[in-house]
């Protein structure tokens, strides 16, 4: 008898002990997220995911919306003078989460501590290279203020979104110490907690002016509560949103997309992403020298193949280097098709009767593909082998102005959907993700035109131009734009993914 | 006491020979940590040269070692490049998670292992011994991703029973004393805090615990048939001696001795961080912290965090030393 009394109560106890599962309060959105922010401090870091959570607490001069045009946000508007010359007038009736109205001498200390050296304690803001040649900020009126480069810098507007305003009052009263666990923003949310590496709760802030005003609707945030929890293992993140303990995760992987689907409570939302994937050549010595062998090798690997069957069909086909959303984007290049037997044929024109045989070095998280493109190119009389690394260290090998290597199957963002942001570095002379070693002074002179030509329609001509060049010239094979995806739940409303991947959560809202 | 204070003496040369290693390994690795932070942008080599002088990346690297040194001595283990703050500092605050997920794992091993161990060795031959043998390799051989995702999928999705990951609800927080949930919520006075602390705690314990318990479980067992051979217990045995005080009063001391050592060693490894377990859970534990720190090459964290792992690591051996005094008298340390 004493025994099955107590079998009863341990199986009560545990009863009572597990939980029912969570129910989400209706004023609430949680987000599962990969990583943590690194620090609260919007000029003290470089990273793009500590940005995305930090964007939510502040707002900056400007922003982008869902189709990714730069909107004004705190500016009211502004206006380029010359080649040089930026001016910003600010909007009124902005206040910081303490109160304290916003005023134009806030955003001039935002940027000064982040051009000028040594401004964070002895440190320099590692987001100082995001103003690019920014030199000056002047204040030239109670509301207006100006931006003066040291040379001409087109995308200043478009690398803008990234910057966001802090209150001179409360960075001088805190530290620069203080600032990286504190905030005070002027944005839709409030820090209220953040527990490292588990958790970061905002609430909403009850005095917001309403953020851009070309992004509907205007006002203040239209839940009272946002939690970030950090689940960065793939899978814990997809349960954690099919058992409803999350409204929104990043970074699904293409293989569990059905499962979310499937699902009835969730649902998948993609977005164009802003990364382009390519197999670099080097162009530089045999056998990729010859534009024969590099056009072959478009014509040997199996794009569409590859996207529809490894990336589940989630992500854009690029015939150069730029995103179909990027300024200046040429939808008229020609497509290399999928053609074994014309790249052979073009391999023994360049004299390869017998094909060749190259290495193709890849990281670790594209071996799939890269031997998936190794198998495409041996059907084409091309022997790639796969060489396997770690990324910061392949990279940069072919970052070297000799390169030594065949082939790099590899990928560069352009967050600012600007061609200065990738075909500079990637295409340019001598530019930093140059891995193919291309150089045509045609294209420099066109991108070094560009860079200086305020006419954006003269602007976008050049580039459209260069892309046509590069094309022609194959420098390297262009692979595709992978889409950004979401798991969503069914609860949530008003909220859209942005090809930026940050996750704004201003208008979004839960179902009732 | 004195010992403690003599075993610390010479943990310095050890730090010191241990540091220089780990700063030219991770030094003489590829990979730099400027490209890594700089990303996809076209920068010019002025700014370039800026982020390193800032970084304090543009010093040769003997000069770096001999200032690393310097500063580690007045317990400056200088700022994570990343996370722009002193390192030790990121690395305390996630210490306590993985100390408080270690060490609950830790005795749910030593509470499941050493009776059944001890079970299996005095049945020895039994069906039994052959189940514990069997379960001992299932436990071993399972991969810690692999079983931490099936028990997510049966508890977490399926029967909705414990959360996902995490270490606590939000709702039910209570202020960080020691950094660890179940005291800072027993401290608070609060027992629905508590009760979800180890709701999250449940799963990541028995992923972590069960190799754990394994291989406690079959070192017990082979210790314990051991010593179960032996003439004193024989002796024991022929005095008259009722069979369990003869198991838990003679043989259990002496078998536990190889028990203590490995379960001494295993917790200094894990509280170094399991880095699989803390992702699969998204527990913020210093595993993932330092693993990641190495991939983005993000040299003071690594170096601090290395240090710490050995006085760990050192401090483990010494508690395992006390306690072989405490269980065999003849052991002197």
């Amino acid at each position: 008898m004493k025994k099955i009394v107590l079998f009863f109560a341990v199986f009560y106890l545990l009863t009572v002990f597990i939980h029912s599962p969570g129910v989400m309060a209706a004023d609430e959105i949680i987000i599962g997220y990969t990583s943590d922010a690194l620090t609260m401090d919007p000029a003290n870091h470089r990273e793009r995911t500590t940005e995305t959570i930090l964007r939510n607490m502040y707002d900056g001069l400007v922003v982008r919306n869902s189709r990714m045009e730069v909107v004004p946000q705190i500016a009211e508007s502004w206006q380029q003078l010359d080649t040089l010359t930026y001016d910003f007038i600010l909007r009124k009736g902005v206040k910081f989460h303490n109160g304290d109205p916003l005023t134009v001498e806030d955003v001039k200390f935002t940027f000064d501590r982040i051009i000028q050296e040594g401004m964070i304690d002895g440190q320099t803001s590692p987001r100082k290279s995001l103003l690019g040649p920014l030199k000056e900020v002047k204040i030239i009126g109670p509301d207006k203020i100006r931006f003066i480069l040291e040379k001409p810098w087109p995308v200043f507007p478009a690398f803008l979104p990234w910057q966001e305003v802090v209150s001179e009052k409360f960075v001088k009263q805190i530290g620069s110490g203080g600032m990286a666990t504190q905030v005070n923003g002027t944005g839709p949310f409030k820090l209220v907690e953040w527990m490292r590496g588990t958790r970061i709760v905002m609430e909403r802030f009850e005095d917001y002016y309403g953020g851009s005003s070309d992004i509907h609707p205007v006002g203040k945030a239209r839940v009272t509560c946002l939690i970030w929890r950090i689940i960065p293992e793939n899978a814990s993140r997809v349960a954690a949103l099919l058992s409803g303990e999350v409204d929104i995760i990043n970074d699904v992987p293409a293989h569990s997309i059905r499962q979310i689907e499937r699902n009835p409570d969730t649902r998948i939302m993609t977005v164009n992403g802003t990364r382009s994937y390519f197999l670099a050549l080097n162009n530089t010595r045999p056998p990729f020298n010859n534009v024969k062998v590099r056009k072959a090798l478009s014509h040997a690997v199996n794009v569409d193949l590859i996207i529809d069957k490894i990336l589940n069909g989630n992500a854009t086909r690029l015939n150069g280097i730029l995103s179909p959303d990027a300024f200046g984007h040429n939808p008229n290049l020609p497509a290399y098709d999928y053609d074994p037997s014309k790249a052979k044929a073009l391999l023994v024109e360049a004299g390869y009767n017998k094909g060749i045989t190259v290495t193709l070095d890849v990281s670790s998280d594209l071996k799939d593909i890269a031997q998936a493109i190794a198998a495409n190119l041996a059907d084409a009389g091309i022997d790639a082998k796969v060489t396997v690394w770690e990324m910061s260290v392949i990279s940069q090998d072919w970052k070297k102005p000799v390169k030594t290597r065949d082939m790099f199957l590899t990928s560069w963002g352009n967050g600012s959907l600007d061609p200065v942001g990738i075909m500079t570095p990637v295409l340019r002379t001598g530019g930093r993700g140059n891995f193919s070693g291309y150089s045509n002074q045609k294209v420099d002179a066109l991108i070094d035109n560009a860079m200086v030509e305020i006419d954006r329609q003269k602007r976008a001509s050049y580039y459209q131009e260069a892309e046509s060049i590069i094309n022609a010239d194959a420098p390297m094979v262009f692979l595709w734009l992978p889409k950004e995806i979401y798991g969503v739940s069914a609860r949530l409303g008003g909220w859209e993914p942005k090809a930026d991947s940050q996750i704004n959560l201003h208008d979004a809202y839960i179902k009732q | 006491m004195e010992i403690l204070f003599k075993r610390l003496i010479r943990l310095i040369p050890v730090l010191l020979g241990i540091s220089v290693i780990v700063f030219l390994m991770i030094s003489l690795t590829p990979g730099d940590p400027v490209e890594i932070m700089l990303g996809d942008q076209q920068v010019t080599p002025e700014m370039e040269q800026a982020m390193r002088r800032d970084m304090g990346l543009d010093l040769p690297i003997h000069e770096r070692f001999v200032r690393f040194l310097y500063n580690a001595a007045q317990g400056n283990f200088g700022r994570s490049f990343f996370h722009r703050r002193p390192v030790m500092e990121v690395i305390m605050e996630r210490l306590p998670a993985t100390i408080e997920l270690t060490l609950c794992a830790m005795l749910m091993a030593i509470v499941v292992a050493i009776p059944l161990g001890v079970l299996a060795a005095v049945k020895k031959g039994t069906v039994y011994d052959r189940a514990s043998v069997v379960m001992a390799m299932i436990g071993i051989s399972m991969p810690g991703f692999w079983f931490g995702i099936i028990l997510i999928i049966l508890f977490a999705i399926h029967l909705q029973w414990l959360p996902v990951s995490g270490r606590s609800t939000f709702a039910l927080r209570v202020p960080s004393i020691t950094g660890m949930l179940l005291i800072d919520t027993l401290l608070a006075g609060r027992l629905d805090s508590f009760i979800d602390a180890v709701k999250h705690l449940i799963l990541p314990t028995l992923t972590l615990g069960l190799a754990m318990a394994a291989t406690l479980m079959q070192v017990t067992r082979a210790s314990m048939m051991d010593v179960l051979q032996q003439d004193y217990i024989l002796f024991a045995e022929a005095k008259g001696l009722k069979r369990h005080r003869v198991i838990f009063l003679h043989a259990l001391k002496n078998a536990l001795i190889p028990t203590i050592t490995v379960a001494a060693i295993q917790t200094g490894q894990l509280l170094g961080g399991n880095m699989i377990i803390e992702t699969i859970f998204g527990w913020p534990g210093v595993g993932s912290l330092v693993v990641k720190a190495i991939f983005t090459r993000n040299y003071p964290l690594v170096q601090a965090a290395v240090l710490i792992y050995v006085v760990i690591y050192v401090l483990m051996n010494f508690i395992a030393d006390i306690l072989y005094t405490v269980l065999n008298p003849r052991v002197r340390i």
